[in-house]
């Protein structure tokens, strides 16, 4: 598979000021720290961590609503950080956004055939009478009444106003779909509703997908490979059979065994392992391995001194640790066994 | 001896400019010591509103009971002077919101905050409620509670402010804890925390949880009982098990087949509810879950009669739930239950 987008030593650091009235710079979040990945045409790459790991700062530096600090990424054959004026606007027609919040992401004053036309507005693209009906069109594509165009976003509910969020993102027919947490803000009905919609138009429209989501079940299922970050850093990355059923970075293992199953049997017979603490600041994350504060397996002074690059392990993941080896869980617990 | 707390047709509806809304509009349960009680349901479906009620927190007007009842230990709440509410509001029934940021104050010391109800219920002196606070700080986790105890809650992380909230609603010692959707604000790993903490202590104290959450693997977690809430009204009661395995009503059944299945490698679609959650100003009559329900027949439209005990300590509000053919439609379909089958044959 050739891939589209490709993710070299990326990195973002946010500066930090102390307060509005001091120019005193005090050291920077470093909330994407050296990340590598590709994506190829027509995958789901899900990148997943917890609040604060690093994984929608990944995102905006892609369509480059950040500006990354250092790292290189190359979309399609083209070196989207030396992209500049018309030539990144081009680009980002290619890289569309769907966001998380439904309620925040619709402009309120807009009715659903304005908001749809907005992007092919500011392309170019088309005569009035165009936009409406392929504003129309798009509205069919995703289930929703061609009739809406008129209507405003309160009168809907957060499922058919995420519908909305997609459509406008297909709108510019992108190569590929940044999804940041697109379903973590519906209610479960609606969720499925919203995922099946979004597989039915990967297949459509030969959509690439970086799906962003803290839900492990929701990656798990919509996803051909998955990256686990922790801390700015990617700590795993392999296929979704890899990662889900012989997980060998520690932390992957303690997210998905903190997940609670839907199931109260399974529930009770699960090993858990509970990390203690919380995440660490990444404005000063720990020296060597940034795991090794709540690590399970940590070993001093090695997790402590040397950072572990991200290497391939046994399983056909790769993962970033000095003692990955597999699940040590039985097999009937282990989620998603064959 | 009466339930620790029993709440009985409980219908709560707001009378708003734009009409009546039926938040809740038929919800009955029973709670006792040392249980979990689980209330699921999508927004909107009235779990948050029958915990206020519960605690007498809803502003009346606009709210009203205009049906129903809720007793503790036997004696009703509703018909309970203000006074008396407020000697078991935070005492006898405490609760835990979702989000510990808004629900802390930010200019008081964490420590202060967790010593007022010593203070208000128990004729605590400043001195012995300060001293009792570090000491439930450390009791929910939080390590240096001396040091702790002192700053303010912009201080603590979120999985720290949840444990501070935890301690505050522990300090005099509820015989029923409510949580709405304590965890829903935090990651994973620190949501593990806490459901084991509040696991913890109601071993130690045998309090009664009411624990609302729209997650079903924390419902799993957790509960005993689960209440299925939907549009106002409550659809299903019964043991977690039951509920899980056995499902009396479409909608507990749908709820549980749209969640990505997490154990098989099959990945075909997922198989959602269709429609929209119903709005609670223009309910359809009879049955609230109807319009989307792949069962439903014109009759689901009549009058309802409620929760209907169908088997023992097992309701449904589903006038179908007792159909042989009905439940043979899920056995069918729902692998939740092929597996529970297999169990029970082996």
């Amino acid at each position: 598979m050739t891939s589209l987008l490709r993710v070299d030593g990326l990195t973002k650091h946010f500066p930090v000021s102390h307060g509005v009235f001091s120019s005193r710079l005090g050291g920077s979040v470093k909330a994407v720290d050296g990340i590598s990945f590709a994506i190829g045409r027509g995958e789901t790459l899900g990148l997943v961590g917890e609040s604060g790991c690093g994984k929608s700062t990944t995102g905006r530096c892609i369509n480059r609503l950040h500006e990354p600090s250092s790292g290189s990424i190359e979309f399609d054959g083209t070196d989207v950080r030396r992209l500049r004026g018309r030539r990144l606007k081009a680009f980002r027609r290619d890289v569309q956004f769907i966001f998380q919040d439904p309620y925040a992401s619709l402009n309120p004053r807009m009715t659903f055939g304005e908001i749809m036309a907005e992007p092919l507005v500011i392309h170019g693209i088309g005569s009035r009478r165009e936009r409406q009906e392929q504003a129309k069109d798009m509205l069919k594509t995703v289930g929703l009444n061609p009739e809406h165009i008129h209507r405003y976003p309160h009168e809907f509910s957060g499922g058919q106003r995420q519908r909305v969020g997609i459509a406008r993102a297909l709108m510019l027919r992108p190569k590929m779909i940044i999804c940041d947490e697109p379903v973590s803000a519906l209610d479960v009905s609606i969720q499925a509703q919203i995922i099946n919609l979004l597989e039915e138009l990967q297949e459509e429209f030969g959509l690439t997908y970086l799906f962003i989501a803290h839900d492990l079940a929701v990656v798990r299922h919509i996803c051909d490979r998955v990256a686990v970050m922790y801390l700015g850093k990617i700590v795993e990355l392999g296929g979704w059979r890899e990662v889900y059923n012989a997980p060998h970075h520690p932390y992957t293992q303690s997210l998905l065994s903190a997940v609670p199953v839907p199931d109260p049997e399974k529930q009770r017979q699960r090993a858990r392992i509970i990390l203690r603490g919380d995440v660490p600041s990444p404005v000063d994350p720990p020296s060597g391995c940034r795991f090794h504060t709540r690590c399970p397996i940590a070993q001093f002074p090695i997790c402590r001194e040397q950072e572990p690059p991200l290497e391939g392990k046994t399983g056909g993941q790769m993962a970033a640790c000095h003692f990955a080896k597999p699940f040590p869980i039985p097999e009937d617990r282990m989620l998603g066994g064959e | 001896m009466p339930p620790l707390l029993e709440v009985d047709d409980l219908h709560m509806h707001f009378f708003t400019r734009d009409g009546v809304v039926k938040a809740v509009d038929g919800v009955s349960f029973t709670l006792e010591h040392g249980q979990t009680l689980g209330v699921v349901g999508e927004s909107g479906s009235g779990k948050s509103v029958t915990a206020l009620s519960i605690m007498r927190l809803i502003p009346e007007p606009p709210g009203k009971v205009v049906k129903g009842d809720i007793r503790f230990k036997g004696e009703s709440i509703l018909a309970m002077s203000e006074r008396e509410q407020r000697g078991l509001r935070g005492n006898r029934i405490a609760m835990i919101f979702q989000d510990p940021m808004t629900s802390l104050n930010p200019v008081h010391r964490v420590g202060r905050q967790i010593a007022e109800p010593l203070r208000l219920h128990k004729d605590m002196d400043r001195k012995a409620a300060w001293a009792a606070a570090v000491e439930l700080l450390a009791e929910v986790g939080i390590p240096q509670a001396r040091e702790r105890a002192r700053g303010y809650p912009h201080e603590f992380s979120g999985g720290m402010r949840q444990r501070a909230m935890i301690a505050m609603a522990l300090a005099c010692g509820p015989d029923i804890l409510i949580a709405d959707e304590p965890t829903t604000a935090l990651d994973v790993t620190i949501q593990a925390q806490i459901l084991e903490l509040m696991q913890e202590i109601q071993q130690r104290t045998k309090s009664a949880i009411i624990l609302i959450t729209h997650d079903l693997g924390v419902v799993a977690d957790m509960a005993d009982n689960i209440l299925v809430m939907y549009g106002g009204k409550a659809v299903e009661f019964g043991a977690a098990d039951d509920v899980f395995y056995r499902p009396l009503h479409p909608y507990t059944w749908g709820l549980l087949e749209s969640l990505p299945r997490h154990d098989v490698d099959d990945k075909g679609a997922l198989s959602p509810i269709k429609g929209q959650p119903p709005s609670l100003i223009n309910l359809p009559p009879g049955c609230s879950f109807a319009p989307r329900c792949a069962y439903a027949t014109r009759s689901c439209g009549d009058e309802q009669a409620g929760l209907v005990e169908m088997e023992p300590g097992h309701f449904s509000s589903c006038r179908f739930a007792g159909d042989a053919g009905f439940l043979a439609q899920f056995e069918n379909r729902s692998s939740y239950l092929s597996d529970y089958a297999q169990r029970d044959s082996q």
